[in-house]
């Protein structure tokens, strides 16, 4: 999922590397002219060695050896997530994430991020619309412990009071820093809530503030018993291991605990949209306006063969670099922006998105970047790409699955995210190549089919009085 | 349940990385890995925003931004396409001492990226429909920070704390800066400080010596030989201060800083390790425990602590809501005074000796990873042999160390502190845009 609909359990990721008060400064100039990171290309890895198995609870595990240094990443994920609050709760997932933190009966306390960190290991969790995932890093002859833990925090959490009450203030503050302190955040939240109609996806990971005040301990100690389970988890663990070793440990902790009835997961309706919807936010904290346009798209989930790799090769010839169509026409030629990009997140259970977007530059109004980036969309709908730039961007999008082998956490996040939305370790492996046999008739034809404008939502955020 | 309360010594690293000379008395440093086909590789030159001219702060930036804009004969969108249509990701990263660049190459183009960037030190274009348009970007960039309190704080905070030194303008200019600046300006600041003097480099992944050598002498062997001086050493400390910025937004940032130390001062590594333990941990530091595990006043806390080539810092960050400022503003300040008088426990020593020593592996586990840590070290003006003598360094400091570098730097009545957002309880309130005339 992209970072927007991302959260994790520590903001103190301010401060990682050296110094990072200048490093922010970098990393917004990185979206858009020094970096050639493709938004929107999705964390899939080119073939590497990896084993399946499942343990006799149904716990899935997935391993994949990297010898290069003698550390490992385990990560745990559960097919839970905010898509999984209940009516009226939105929030639950995200906040449980929290209370994972907040000690069992046998680590109380803040011992297990103590622990880990005392043993130099690092870690943390995050929680999407679909998945919930938890990781440490931590040298290779600490794995045992870092597997302990986790499969105990799965066992026997303790939700006493005072800690639920705590935890729900440092959530409010997270999302006072992450959603309400930004306008084009919380102008994001109500993209969401009308694209998606009555979707669970309509209502944000972190919850509507009315709602998580209301999570208390009883909601909070339910959703563990029904989701918290083995039979519910992935278990990833990529690093300086055997296969052999990782089993035997893995039957020797998480295959200890048993497993629990869940709750099934609610199918919801995604009836087609009749009408395109256009928002138009005034906001006095905004500096700069910004505009942005929001599909309802299939998803690597639900889509045909080789439709969501046309719409990944399609965010990267809109806007994946400084020779896209977008950033060509609007920021190079006719300087009506000063930022563009263009995104597909497609690695989602229920429907995916692709997004557009611009910041105007000085003077220049919404309606303008508007009209400019509808007609670079005609083109793409119109007729199909160059060859030069269909194979830049393929070129782009099969070499993020090498350099996605550079990080051990960049690899199990990729298998673990494929498996919580019901994918195989084998769609991941194939999807380079599946990349590269995207044609530019495809690209075409996928962007008539969905770019349409009665499943989007249009943005128009501008500073000004409410 | 069994839970090891392990103190074993960390794995030790992989092969060292070696050093190599390219001439002129330039080492780079090399960690040769063939397992993914790729290459990583760090840059860092004397060409940061400390040495802009007083008048234009903002040069270093924007010259930076301007890296791959064009040069030689291959203009903007050329150049971008060269680099493109290979796959080769570079990143450009202006901060106050050094510009560092990094790429990320498949190795089968890495002759190609260093032609690239070769070509980019050496004949750098400065078009002028290139500097207008990534002006126009770094003036965006400003004007969007009057959205966010932590940007607000952090600018006015680094016009307090290096008050009346160039470390005290942010890397990314002003308005006035940045209108400010010519092609001339650029073309001069390049051809002072993309130099091979005092260049930094640090290389990891799928190549070997001589290919790199050679690649790496002609990338920078053109390039004049001139070293531009460190800036200027940070002399006068500011006085404590509490500043607020105001701004009408539902959570407040605070920043807050004390004055820190050079990289070659004996209680470098001491107050690091303080740091660590009172403000540097993730979710084990004692400010940590206090404002976020205890009551739940934010969502995170955290002390940096490094150094400049002039000058260290030691330096926090907390955000909340507004009403609640004052009172995480006054638990910063016990736990910090407690701190400084009684330093950390023999418990908490140990514990941040096994963190620190037992992680630092990570930092090597990927090529990217290993040549930004490389080339931060190089950037600190540390050895090469540094890079296995460290763990042995953090272990053998003594409680007394710690307690010492407490005691002489995490003085609260030393705080500099500023606060972005609107809080109810401080006043002496300094209007967004009316900040310090910079020097």
């Amino acid at each position: 999922m992209e970072a927007g609909g991302t959260i994790c359990s520590t903001g103190s990721s301010f401060f990682q590397g050296i110094p990072t008060l200048i490093d922010r400064e970098t990393a917004k100039r990185c979206i858009f002219a020094a970096c050639l990171a493709l938004v929107g290309s999705v964390a899939h890895a080119a073939p590497q060695k990896v084993s399946q198995f499942a343990l006799p609870n149904g716990m899935q595990v997935v391993v994949i050896p990297d010898h290069r240094a003698p550390v490992v990443t385990q990560m745990v994920w559960f097919r839970v997530g905010a898509m999984d609050d209940p009516q009226g709760l939105s929030g639950l997932a995200h906040f449980f994430e929290h209370m994972m933190f907040r000690g069992t009966k046998s680590v109380p306390g803040d011992q297990f991020a103590r622990t880990l960190a005392r043993n130099g290991g690092e870690d943390n969790a995050f929680t999407t619309q679909d998945y919930t995932a938890f990781y440490e890093q931590i040298a290779r002859d600490r794995l045992r412990l870092a597997m302990d833990l986790e499969a105990d925090r799965m066992a026997e959490l303790d939700l006493s009071e005072p800690n639920v009450t705590t935890e729900r203030d440092v959530v409010l503050e997270e999302r006072r820093m992450r959603i309400d302190n930004s306008p084009q955040a919380l102008a994001g939240e109500q993209v969401d809530a009308a694209l998606f109609l009555s979707h669970p996806y309509g209502r944000p990971v972190i919850g509507w503030p009315g709602e998580v005040r209301r999570i208390g301990r009883a909601e909070a100690q339910d959703f563990y018993n029904h989701h918290y389970a083995p039979n519910n988890a992935i278990l990833v663990i990529a690093g300086d291991v055997t296969v052999d070793q990782v089993r035997a440990d893995a039957n020797a902790t998480f295959g200890r605990v048993a497993a629990r009835p869940l709750v099934p997961r609610v199918e919801c309706a995604q009836p087609v949209r009749l009408g395109e919807t256009r928002l138009a936010v005034a906001d006095p904290n905004a500096k700069v306006a910004y505009f942005s346009r929001d599909y309802r798209v299939k998803s690597y989930s639900e889509a045909a063969p080789g439709q969501a790799e046309a719409l990944d090769v399609l965010a990267g010839l809109l806007g994946g670099d400084s020779n896209s169509a977008l950033y060509r026409r609007l920021v190079v030629e006719k300087r009506l922006a000063t930022e563009v990009g263009a995104s597909f997140d497609g690695d989602s259970r229920d429907d995916g998105k692709f997004t557009i977007y611009a910041i105007p530059a000085p003077g220049v109004s919404l309606e303008a970047v508007e009209r400019a980036s509808d007609d670079v969309i005609a083109k793409f709908v119109n007729s199909p790409p160059a060859a030069a730039e269909l194979a830049r961007v393929k070129t782009q999008l099969v070499a993020s699955a090498i350099y996605q082998r550079d990080s051990q956490y960049a690899l199990a996040s990729a298998y673990g995210q494929a498996l919580a939305i019901g994918l195989t370790v084998a769609d991941v492996q194939s999807w380079p190549q599946r990349i590269n046999a995207v044609t530019a008739q495809d690209v075409r034809k996928n962007a008539a089919s969905s770019l349409v404008g009665r499943e989007s939502v249009t943005l128009f955020l501008k500073p000004g009085p409410k | 349940m069994a839970v090891l309360f392990g103190l074993g010594v960390a794995p030790a690293l992989g092969a060292p990385p070696k050093a190599i000379d390219i001439g002129a008395n330039q080492t780079v440093w090399f960690e040769e890995d063939h397992t993914v086909p790729m290459v990583a590789v760090s840059i860092s030159l004397p060409a940061g925003s400390a040495y802009d001219p007083s008048a234009k702060p903002g040069l270093a930036a924007l010259a930076a931004y301007l890296f791959n804009e064009g040069a030689g004969n291959l203009n903007s969108t050329t150049y971008q396409d060269e680099l493109a249509r290979r796959a080769i990701q570079l990143n450009l990263s202006p901060d106050r001492d050094y510009f560092t660049l990094s790429f990320v190459t498949l190795s089968a183009n890495l002759k190609d990226a260093f032609r690239l960037v070769g070509l980019a030190l050496q004949r750098p274009r400065f078009d002028a429909d290139a500097i207008v348009r990534v002006r126009a970007q770094m003036l965006q960039s400003l004007q969007q920070e009057g959205e966010d309190p932590e940007a607000m704080a952090s600018r006015r905070f680094y016009e307090l704390f290096f008050a009346g030194h160039p470390y005290g303008h942010e890397v990314g200019g002003t308005a006035a800066g940045l209108g400010a600046i010519t092609a001339t300006d650029l073309k001069a600041f390049a051809k002072w400080h993309w130099v091979r003097g005092g260049v930094k480099i640090a290389v990891s992944g799928d190549t070997d010596t001589a290919t790199l050598t050679s690649l790496l002498k002609s990338a920078f062997g053109p390039l004049a030989a001139n070293t531009p001086p460190a800036p200027p050493r940070v002399t006068r400390t500011s006085a404590p201060s509490l500043t607020t910025v105001a701004m009408a937004v539902p959570q407040s940032t605070a920043l807050f800083g004390v004055p820190g130390i050079l990289r070659n001062d004996p209680d470098y590594l001491a107050g690091y390790v303080a740091n660590y333990i009172v403000g540097g941990g993730d979710f084990s530091s004692r400010l940590t425990n206090e404002v976020r595990e205890k009551r739940g006043l934010t969502y995170g806390i955290s002390m940096s602590f490094g150094d400049y080539r002039g000058g260290g810092y030691i330096i926090g960050q907390v955000a909340t809501k507004r009403e609640s400022i004052g009172e995480s503003l006054a638990v910063i300040r016990d736990v910090l005074r407690t701190f400084a008088q009684d330093g950390p426990t023999a418990d908490e020593l140990s514990d941040a000796k096994t963190y620190l020593t037992g992680s630092y592996p990570l930092a090597f586990s990927s090529n990217s990873g290993i040549a930004a840590q490389l080339n931060s070290f190089q950037r600190e003006g540390l050895p090469i042999e540094y890079v296995a003598r460290r763990n042995g360094l953090i272990n053998g400091l003594t409680l007394d160390d710690v307690r010492r570098a407490a005691r002489r730097l995490f003085n609260p009545t030393r705080l500099v502190v500023v606060v972005a957002g609107a809080p109810p309880a401080i006043n002496k309130s300094v209007k967004p845009g009316k900040t310090a005339k910079p020097h």
